[in-house]
């Protein structure tokens, strides 16, 4: 019998359930609220019902895409994370939710999307390598383009560009994001007493990524790790509702070692260099030879052969001049 | 502003005392200035009389771009100029003027998270208002935006803009939405700050901080701002905390010095009924 919710969310990775933060909050909030879901982890965005993802997919009321709107429908449909919630939690949470869109958010995309290191290596990387081909040729550099234009719009400033001064103030942003999180958390196991809401998936869907995702340029990773609390709290969660992601091993450490990573990703990168210099070597003197560029003779008689080409030639420059 | 700047800004702002001489810079009253701007103007006017820091309120009609961001209002003080409420409350800190001092570590975590809930909400709600919805932009916003400018430079400016404040509203996901869509956030926004707010006087109880400078500044001008309907202001006039809020912050501010905030914007009546 198939579920009546299915939800397509990108796949899992570094023990996450999903590697995006839109996909993480949308999950672990119908986890929190207990909705029977069929989720489906894909890796083709436009295999999605509605194009992008997350995308929740309703018997009756078609598809939605949006975090906030997928949770509007969930609580449509009495799955709801917030029923204990008094009146002024509720405000807290919008409150909050709007803090982390406009203060952490920003940070979280230029972190993986647009400071260079950590999008060539890690970010490009993992989406050219899961996304089905063709499309892996497009779409990370599709997404980066989206992301650049989004903090641009965002921000006010057409002529944004990616430097020390845009990453220092959105960091510092951030931080203090963070940090009032922290404060507000305090040693609560969730946001509002022991049972978590809305609110706790979002703050889980944008710190978890940063938190496990091993990114070469991890200001913001340093300082979420120094703040105990929201460490615990993130793990927490990963633990009670995904334990069967969390016991994935971390089978990308290896390939963000600085050094011998190379040669331990490709054992015969030795022998395919060797193979390719031979390759190229022998059809360009096979061309030479075809050409003529090259003539192999014999070299034993070594007169005979100096000598012959050159009475050809006289013979020839003979002949010319006779007629 | 970039980080450098401001804390170039800050050790200069500690050094000097507030002049007599600072001036807030605003579009037009009665012609040009829209919504948005509006409210953020007065919510930033709010602040600083909180702070009984006087200003005189200048209108210019390119007050958009003399600012240093590019948004409004601005204030002129001394040597400096600084825009937006966020660094202009930073920079009366700098000089030693803090409404939010008193306010514990939760407490101050709770008032940016509201203050970002305005911004986020209202501000994008009065934007998409203003731009989005074709006969509001059609009927107001270009004819007041473009209103001191002459043909064809009226027409280039103000189609720029509103293709700039589009542009913004689909990066942020907003362009999906229908304008009843907009009145319901507005009207979720409102419950919450009205569900914080309660019974108390001020947001953090007996004294005023720059949550209440902000939102009084967006409500009250929602409030005393005719547009092609009057839908947004109906569905904020359901919450009377708020209202209450509105008036009184009004006559504890604004009476008191014989300056009206400026309520005839489109509609030539006093404040609030």
């Amino acid at each position: 019998m198939a579920a009546p919710l299915e939800l397509y969310i990108w796949k899992g990775d570094w023990g996450l359930p999903s590697v995006d933060a839109d996909c993480l909050t949308v999950l672990a909030y119908a986890k929190f609220a207990g909705a029977p879901l069929k989720v489906h982890k894909i890796t083709n965005p436009w295999r999605s019902p509605t194009g992008i993802l997350p995308a929740l997919k309703t018997r009756e009321n078609g598809s939605v895409s949006q975090p906030s709107k997928i949770i509007i429908n969930l609580r449509k449909q009495k799955y709801n994370a917030d029923y204990d919630l008094s009146a002024k939690e509720g405000a807290d949470t919008l409150a909050f939710v709007s803090l982390l869109e406009e203060k952490l958010l920003p940070a979280l995309i230029y972190t993986l999307w647009v400071d260079a290191k950590n999008y060539v290596d890690v970010t490009r990387r993992w989406y050219a390598e899961n996304i089905t081909f063709p499309l892996n040729f497009l779409l990370p550099n599709r997404m980066h383009n989206q992301q650049m234009e989004r903090l641009r719009l965002v921000r006010g400033d057409p002529f944004l560009e990616p430097g020390e001064e845009l990453e220092k103030e959105l960091y510092q942003d951030a931080l203090e994001c963070m940090t009032l999180l922290s404060q507000r958390l305090g040693s609560h196991k969730f946001f509002f007493g022991d049972s978590p809401s809305s609110l706790d998936a979002y703050v889980f869907g944008h710190l978890a990524p940063l938190l496990k995702i091993k990114l070469p340029n991890g200001k913001l990773q340093n300082h979420l790790t120094s703040l105990d609390n929201l460490r615990q709290f993130c793990t927490n969660i990963l633990v009670l509702y995904f334990p069967s992601d969390v016991r994935e091993p971390p089978t990308r450490k290896m390939s963000v070692q600085p050094d011998g990573g190379d040669f331990d990703n490709e054992p015969h990168k030795r022998r395919n260099q060797f193979l390719s210099a031979l390759v190229a070597i022998g059809a360009m003197l096979g061309y030479a030879i075809l050409t003529g560029i090259v003539s192999l003779k014999d070299i034993r008689p070594q007169g005979a052969i100096e000598s012959s080409p050159l009475r050809e030639e006289e013979e020839e420059e003979e002949g010319e001049e006779d007629e | 502003m970039s980080l450098a700047a401001e804390a170039f800004v800050g050790q200069i702002a500690a050094a000097e005392p507030w002049p007599e001489s600072a001036t807030l810079y605003q579009p037009l009253n009665d012609e040009q200035i829209l919504l948005s701007d509006n409210a953020s103007s007065l919510a930033v006017q709010a602040y600083l009389k909180m702070c009984s820091l006087p200003v005189r309120v200048s209108c210019r009609v390119n007050a958009e771009f003399m600012s240093p961001s590019g948004k409004v209002p601005f204030i002129h003080v001394g040597n400096q100029v600084v825009s937006e409420l966020g660094p202009i409350v930073q920079f009366t800190k700098a000089k030693g003027f803090s409404l939010s001092e008193g306010l514990d570590d939760v407490q101050r975590a709770e008032m940016k998270a509201y203050m970002e809930l305005v911004n986020n909400m209202l501000l994008t709600a009065e934007l998409y208002i203003q731009w989005c919805d074709d006969t509001t932009a059609a009927e107001i916003s270009r004819p007041r935006y473009s209103s001191p400018y002459s043909w064809p430079l009226s027409h280039i400016l103000a189609y720029q803009k509103q293709w700039e404040v589009r542009r913004k509203m689909s990066a942020i996901g907003w362009a999906g939405k229908s304008l009843e869509q907009v009145y319901e956030d507005v009207s979720q926004c409102c419950q919450a700050l009205s569900q914080r707010l309660g019974t108390q006087l001020y947001f953090f109880n007996k004294q005023p901080t720059e949550l209440d400078a902000l939102v009084f500044g967006h409500i009250f001008t929602i409030l005393t701002t005719r547009l092609t309907s009057d839908e947004l202001a109906e569905r904020v006039k359901v919450y009377s905390n708020l209202l209450s809020f509105c008036k009184r912050i009004e006559q504890t501010f604004f009476e008191e010095s014989d300056q009206s905030p400026g309520s005839s914007r489109y509609s030539k009546g006093p404040t609030l009924t």
